[in-house]
């Protein structure tokens, strides 16, 4: 795996979103759910978004390719860059928006201000426990682990609070 | 890179001190000597702190020759909180329709046995 050390060490709160969730199955069927084409077109994307198209070539420097389709009909497509691989335990990619061709594209792409990060690094992890998987998610703030400062925990839920008292105000 | 501007905000977000020097702000706003007191810090250390936030964005400091108060600029901060707000959506509703998918998928074995993709 030539993945770099820093960026698969151990997620934490204060380097980017963290979403957790237990779901009722086990963790291959899980593990597939997130890997099988055919199965990340049924749930990838929110409420009210389809995704019509997803390719899945599951190796280390391999992609995932999908086509997201928002409720008004306008299609963003993404890329995922593999980059670590643990069947059925982890999953490390590099986030990307793309086009249909499955080469990457700014943000500016789909209108996107102009300070939306180019790519993101997502690493998911999976846990069995009595037949159920939590499923620990982290998308890392677009910071290079040099410009990181200390670690608070959190700090992204502060900066949402921050952000919404400057609305208010 | 376009993608320069957020990073330099995020970069300038993930020291707790300037947080605090943000958290700070949100209140109104202040002059640097002010800033300095509940952090234990000398106003070299702190101006350092402030030139970071100031050139992310973050702040503006006044021209006033004498006092030149620190405030707290919206912009870029919701551009960020923006950012984490899309991502946090987009996973919490996608898993929660791979909650539905897992359910229904499980239920469909149950009837009809696996079946292959």
């Amino acid at each position: 795996m030539d993945a770099k050390r820093d960026d698969v060490a151990a997620p934490a709160a204060d380097t980017g979103i963290i979403v957790t969730r237990v779901f009722d199955a086990p963790r291959a069927l899980v593990f597939r759910a997130w890997t099988e084409p055919q199965q990340l077109m049924r749930w990838w994307a929110p409420q009210g978004c389809t995704t019509p198209y997803c390719t899945v070539d599951l190796r280390p420097g391999g992609a995932f390719h999908y086509c997201m389709r928002l409720p008004d009909g306008r299609d963003i497509w993404g890329l995922g860059l593999y980059r670590e691989i643990v069947v059925p335990s982890r999953l490390v990619y590099l986030d990307s928006f793309a086009d249909a061709d499955g080469n990457p594209v700014p943000p500016a792409h789909y209108g996107m201000s102009a300070g939306h990060p180019a790519e993101s690094l997502v690493t998911v992890t999976f846990e069995e426990r009595d037949g159920k998987t939590r499923v620990t998610l982290h998308h890392a703030i677009p910071v290079s682990v040099e410009e990181r400062g200390g670690a608070e925990q959190g700090w992204t839920e502060m900066l949402e609070r921050l952000a919404a008292e400057l609305r208010r105000s | 890179m376009s993608s320069d501007r957020l990073s330099a905000t995020f970069a300038a977000l993930a020291d707790p001190t300037r947080r605090a020097i943000l958290a700070r702000l949100a209140s109104g706003e202040t002059s640097v000597t002010e800033l300095a007191e509940p952090f234990e810090m000398s106003l070299p250390a702190i101006s350092k702190h402030l030139k970071v936030l100031e050139r992310a964005g973050l702040i503006t400091r006044g021209r006033e020759a004498q006092w030149r108060p620190c405030r707290l600029r919206a912009g870029p901060l919701e551009d960020v909180a923006d950012w984490v707000a899309h991502y946090r959506r987009f996973w919490e509703q996608s898993f929660d329709r791979l909650d539905d998918y897992l359910h229904a998928l499980q239920g469909k074995e149950k009837k009809h046995g696996r079946k292959k993709r």
